[in-house]
C-alpha cells in the first residue's frame, strides 16, 4: 500500500487549510450566534500558518513524523485562544503515534482521528453533550475504531458521525466556553467548534482520496 | 375565566388553549383567520355569542399581542409543536408563573390534560418521576368506570418519593380506578432472573393488562447526574460511558439515542416493564416534561415517535422547536417594517489592513507610551515596563486578547503590572509571550499571573506556567470572575473576567511594589477579585475590523444586559431605559450581591465599552454616587472612561470594588501607566 511522505502529510494539511479557508465566513457567523465570532479566523489562520510551517519544514528534509509537533507549535502561535492549546494536543498526540517515520503508511492515516481526538479530549476535559468540538470528534474516533482496514472508507465514516455529532450540537446546551454563559440561549445553534471539524475531517479525506488515486510513489 | 360556554362542545377545543375558550375563539379569528359563522359553527356557539366574545377579547386586550404575547407566544409553540411532530395534540404552559415550581405546575397541566381525554374503560399504563407524581397529586376526578391504572415497570429504589407504585396508586385513586402493580424489580440482577421471572404466573397476568393499555402517562428523563434515571438507581454499578453514550434521555428506564432509538446496554436485558416497541403499539402516549435539560431527551423521543400528546413549558417547547431547525413563523398581518435597527449594518473604521490593526495599534501606543513601556525582545505583543524588573519584587504579569484597548498594555508601569501580552482580537494570547514575558520580568521573587475567567486565557497561561515553573520561576494565578451577570453568585467561578480587573491589577501591582512576598501578593489579590463586582449593558454591539459586521443584531429601542467584553450577546434584552434607570439596573444588582453596610467605603470604575462617550459616563456617574451616597458609602477612588472596552461596542459596566483597610490603602499607593497614573491618595 501507499505510503504518505513529508510532502504527502502537508498536501494533506494543506488540503484541509483550503476547506477551512473556505469556511472562514461560515465558521465565523455560526460563532457570532453564540460566541464572540472568531473560531473562523482563528481556524483559518491556524491553518495557513500550519500549512507555511510544513512546507519550510518539508523543504528542510523532516520526516513524515517530525510536522506534527511543527504543526502543534506553528498552530498555536498564530492562534491562541481556545482552539490553539486545543488542537496544538491534538497535533502533538498524532506526534507521538508518528514518531521518527519517515513516511506514514496511508492505511495508518484514520488513526490521526484517533489521536486528534485523545489529544483534545485531554486538554478540553469536555464531557459528552457539552456542545464542544469533541461532540464531532468523539463519535468520529470511534467510527474510525469500528471501521475496517480500507482508510478511505474509514474516513467516510469518521466524516459521517462526525456529522451527525454536529448537527446533534443543535440541541445541546452549552457546559463549557464562552458559550456557556448564554445557557439556553444557545439552544438551535451548531457548536461552530464541531462544525469545523467536520470540515478538517472532509479535507483529510478529500487529500488522501487524491493521494491515492495517483497510486505508489 | 367568566365567560361560560352556552354547550357542551367544548370538548373538542384543542387543549392548547387550556380552559380559556375566548382565547381559542381570538385565535381563530385573529390568527387563523376564520369568519364568525365558522367560529360559531366549530366551537357549537350563535354568531351572536361569538360576536360578543370578540368583542370581549378585544375588550379585555387579550386579542392585542402587544398586551398578551405570552399567551399567545405559547399557544404558537404549542402549533409549532403539533404541526412539526405530528402530534395528536400539545400543551404548553409559561416557563414562569404564580412562584410555583415549574414541575408542580406541569403536574396540574397534565391533569388537565388527562381529565379531557381519559375515558371510562380505559386501561392507563403510568411510568414514574417528578412530573408524574405531580400529575397525580394535582388529579382529582372520580365518576368514570372500570378504569384499570397499571404501572408500566417494576418497581425501583424506594430512596425516592417517585416509584411507580406512588404514581400508579396515586394516580388510580385519583380516577376511582383499580390500581394494577408489576410485582418485581424493575431491574433484576439478571437476564436469567428476568427469563424466571417472566414465567411466574401473577406477573403474566399483570403484564397481560400492561399490553391491553390504550394509554400511557410518562415521564421523561434526561442523562444528567441528578435526574430521574440516576436517582431510580438504573445506572448503578453499570459503567455508563462504556455502554450508554450514545444514550441523550430515558423513559420507560430504557435508554434512547438521539434519534429516538434504542440504546442497547447491559440494562437491558435486565429491565421488567413495558419496552420502546410495546409503548409505540400504545394508541396514545401522553408525555410530561419541562425543563432546559430536557430538551434533548423530548427532542429525541419525538423523533422517535414515542410520544403523541406532549405537556411542556414554553421555554422548552422552543427549545425542541428551535433544536429541530423551526422557526417562529412571523405573525399576520405582518407589521410594516418602518423602524430602522438602532445596529449600523456596517460599521466605519479607521484602519488598514484589518489583519494588521492588532500589530499596528500597538505599535502607537509603544510610541505613544514610549517612556513607560516596550516590547519584551524577541516577541511581538509581549509588553513590559521600561523601569523593570527589580530584583526581589513580584512580577505581576497580565492579558487577554486584543481589542479592550488601552486593556492590556495601558496597566504596564510602575505600581502596577510588569507585563502585559495580548492576542488576536478577543482571543487570547499564545503560551509562547507569555512564557518570554514571565522571562523578562522574573525578579527572582516569583510571579502572579492575572487574567479573566474565559476558557482560551486559561489553557494558555496554564500551558505558559508549567513551562515558566519547568524553567525554575515560581508562579501563581489569579482567574478573575468580576461579571455577576454571566451565572448565579453560587456559580461564581464559572463567571467572567471583565473591566474589574483594572482594580485587581492596581491592587496587585501596589502589593508587589511595596515589596509583598509572592503569598502575601496572591492572598491580597485574590481578596480583591472576590470583592469586585461589575455588570454590563451595550446599546449597539461592536464590529469585527475584519468583517465590520456586528456580532448580533439589536433593535432601535432595545439593551442588551449583561454583555462581557466581547461580541458575545448579552443573558437578556430589554427595553431601552433612561439613564437614571440603567444605573440603578447595574447598581441594584451589584449592591444586592456585595451586601455593603453603611459606612462602607467602595472604588467605583464607570467604564465605557468603547462607544459611548464621556458625556453619557458622567450622566451615569452622577446618578451612581447619588445612590451610593443613599446607601450610605464612600467613594473613595473614582475612574471614569474607556478602561477596559470592546471594540466599538456602545455600552457601558459598572465595576464597584469593595473596599477594607488594605485594600484601600493599597489603591492609594501611586502607579504610573499609560492608562493609569496617580500620584498617590484619592483619585
Amino acid at each position: 500500500m501507499t505510503d504518505l511522505s513529508a510532502a504527502d502529510v502537508t498536501d494533506l494539511f494543506r488540503t484541509v487549510s483550503l476547506r477551512i479557508g473556505e469556511a472562514r465566513a461560515a465558521l465565523g457567523a455560526l460563532d457570532g450566534a453564540i460566541g464572540d465570532g472568531d473560531h473562523g479566523n482563528s481556524m483559518a489562520e491556524g491553518f495557513a500558518a500550519l500549512t507555511r510551517a510544513l512546507v519550510s519544514a518539508t523543504r528542510e528534509g523532516k520526516g513524515a513524523g517530525e510536522l506534527f509537533p511543527i504543526a502543534a507549535e506553528s498552530f498555536l502561535d498564530a492562534v491562541g485562544a481556545t482552539t490553539g492549546p486545543l488542537y496544538a494536543s491534538a497535533f502533538l498526540s498524532a506526534g507521538q503515534l508518528f514518531s521518527g517515520m519517515d513516511s506514514i503508511p496511508a492505511a495508518r492515516i484514520p488513526e490521526l482521528v484517533t489521536a486528534f481526538h485523545d489529544g483534545i479530549a485531554r486538554r478540553g476535559k469536555a464531557g459528552v453533550g457539552d456542545k464542544t468540538m469533541l461532540d464531532a470528534w468523539r463519535p468520529a474516533a470511534r467510527a474510525v475504531a469500528a471501521a475496517g482496514p480500507d482508510p478511505l472508507a474509514a474516513l467516510a465514516a469518521a466524516e459521517a458521525a462526525a456529522s451527525e455529532g454536529r448537527d446533534a450540537t443543535r440541541a445541546m446546551v452549552a457546559a463549557l466556553g464562552r458559550a456557556a454563559r448564554l445557557g439556553s440561549r444557545t439552544l438551535g445553534h451548531i457548536d461552530p467548534g464541531a462544525a469545523s471539524a467536520v470540515i478538517i475531517l472532509q479535507g483529510l479525506r478529500e487529500g488522501l482520496t487524491a493521494r491515492l488515486a495517483r497510486g505508489a510513489s | 375565566m367568566a365567560v361560560k360556554p352556552e354547550s357542551g362542545v367544548l370538548a373538542e377545543m384543542p387543549m392548547r388553549f387550556g380552559d380559556d375558550a375566548l382565547l381559542w375563539a381570538a385565535w381563530l379569528y385573529y390568527e387563523d383567520g376564520l369568519t364568525q359563522s365558522d367560529i360559531a359553527q366549530k366551537m357549537g356557539l350563535s354568531r351572536a355569542s361569538v360576536n360578543t366574545w370578540l368583542a370581549d377579547a378585544r375588550a379585555r386586550g387579550l386579542v392585542n399581542i402587544e398586551i398578551q404575547p405570552e399567551h399567545f407566544r405559547a399557544v404558537s409553540v404549542a402549533r409549532g409543536l403539533k404541526d412539526h411532530f405530528g402530534l395528536h395534540d400539545c400543551l404548553v404552559i409559561p416557563s414562569e408563573g404564580d412562584g410555583k415550581p415549574l414541575i408542580e405546575r406541569l403536574g396540574q397541566a397534565g391533569a388537565m390534560v388527562l381529565k379531557r381525554l381519559v375515558r371510562s374503560g380505559d386501561t392507563l399504563a403510568v411510568t414514574w418521576g417528578r412530573s408524574v407524581l405531580a400529575l397525580a397529586s394535582a388529579l382529582d376526578h372520580p365518576g368514570l368506570a372500570d378504569i384499570r391504572v397499571v404501572q408500566a415497570t417494576g418497581s425501583t429504589t424506594a430512596r425516592i418519593a417517585w416509584t411507580p407504585e406512588a404514581c400508579a396508586s396515586r394516580l388510580a385513586s385519583a380516577l376511582g380506578a383499580r390500581w394494577i402493580p408489576l410485582a418485581v424489580p424493575a431491574i433484576v440482577s439478571s437476564p436469567a432472573m428476568r427469563a424466571m421471572l417472566m414465567e411466574e404466573p401473577v406477573l403474566a397476568e399483570q403484564l397481560q393488562v400492561l399490553s391491553e393499555a390504550n394509554r400511557i402517562i410518562m415521564g421523561i428523563s434526561s442523562m444528567r447526574p441528578e435526574s430521574t434515571i440516576h436517582s431510580s438507581g438504573f445506572l448503578e454499578g453499570v459503567d455508563r460511558h462504556a455502554h450508554y453514550q450514545d444514550a441523550v434521555g430515558s423513559l420507560l428506564g430504557r435508554f434512547i439515542s438521539a434519534r429516538g432509538e434504542l440504546v442497547s446496554g447491559p440494562v437491558n436485558d435486565r429491565t421488567i416493564g413495558l419496552d420502546l416497541d410495546g409503548l409505540r403499539r400504545v394508541p396514545q402516549k401522553i408525555a410530561v416534561a419541562g425543563g432546559i435539560d430536557k430538551v434533548a431527551a423530548i427532542l429525541a423521543a419525538l423523533r422517535g415517535g414515542l410520544i403523541d400528546v406532549l405537556v411542556t413549558d414554553a421555554a422548552t417547547a422552543r427549545g425542541v422547536l428551535t433544536a429541530d431547525g423551526w422557526q417562529e413563523s412571523s405573525r399576520r398581518p405582518a407589521p410594516a417594517a418602518t423602524v430602522p435597527t438602532a445596529t449600523r449594518s456596517h460599521g466605519k473604521k479607521l484602519i488598514n489592513e484589518a489583519r494588521n490593526a492588532v500589530d499596528e495599534s500597538l505599535a502607537g501606543a509603544l510610541m505613544a507610551h514610549e517612556a513607560l513601556i516596550s516590547l519584551v525582545p524577541g516577541t511581538s505583543r509581549a509588553v513590559m515596563a521600561k523601569h523593570g524588573p527589580r530584583p526581589g519584587k513580584v512580577g505581576i504579569v497580565i492579558g487577554g486578547g486584543a481589542g479592550h484597548e488601552p486593556g492590556f498594555w495601558g496597566y504596564v508601569g510602575q505600581g502596577l503590572a510588569d507585563a502585559a501580552v495580548v492576542g488576536n482580537i478577543f482571543a487570547a494570547p499564545p503560551p509562547g509571550p507569555i512564557l518570554a514575558a514571565s522571562r523578562a520580568v522574573d525578579g527572582g521573587a516569583g510571579l502572579l499571573y492575572i487574567f479573566g475567567n474565559f476558557s482560551g486565557d486559561v489553557m494558555n497561561f496554564e500551558m505558559a506556567r508549567e513551562m515558566a515553573e519547568a524553567g525554575g520561576i515560581p508562579v501563581r494565578q489569579i482567574i478573575t470572575t468580576d461579571d455577576i451577570a454571566s451565572s448565579e453568585p453560587d456559580s461564581r467561578g464559572s463567571r467572567r473576567g471583565v473591566a474589574g480587573n483594572v482594580f485587581v491589577f492596581r491592587i496587585a501591582g501596589a502589593a508587589a511594589d511595596l515589596g509583598a512576598s509572592l503569598e502575601a501578593c496572591e492572598a491580597v489579590t485574590r481578596r480583591a477579585a472576590q470583592r469586585v463586582y461589575t455588570m454590563g449593558l451595550a446599546l449597539e454591539p461592536a464590529r469585527l475590523p475584519d468583517t465590520g459586521r456586528p456580532g448580533y443584531e439589536l433593535g432601535a429601542d432595545e439593551m442588551e444586559i449583561g454583555v462581557g467584553v466581547h461580541g458575545e450577546p448579552g443573558v437578556e434584552r430589554q427595553q431601552l431605559v433612561s439613564a437614571d434607570d440603567a444605573a440603578d439596573l447595574l447598581l441594584d444588582r451589584i449592591l444586592s450581591e456585595m451586601a455593603p453596610s453603611r459606612g462602607d467605603r467602595v472604588a467605583v470604575l464607570v467604564n465605557s465599552l468603547g462607544g459611548t462617550p464621556a458625556m453619557e459616563l458622567y450622566i451615569l456617574t452622577r446618578r451612581i454616587r447619588q445612590r451610593l451616597t443613599a446607601h450610605g458609602i464612600t467613594v473613595s477612588h473614582m475612574l471614569v472612561g474607556p478602561y477596559y472596552t470592546s471594540l466599538d461596542m456602545a455600552g457601558v459596566s459598572l465595576s464597584v470594588l469593595h473596599l477594607d483597610d488594605e485594600l484601600a490603602a493599597l489603591m492609594d499607593h501611586p502607579c504610573d501607566a499609560p492608562a493609569l497614573m496617580s500620584k498617590g491618595g484619592r483619585a
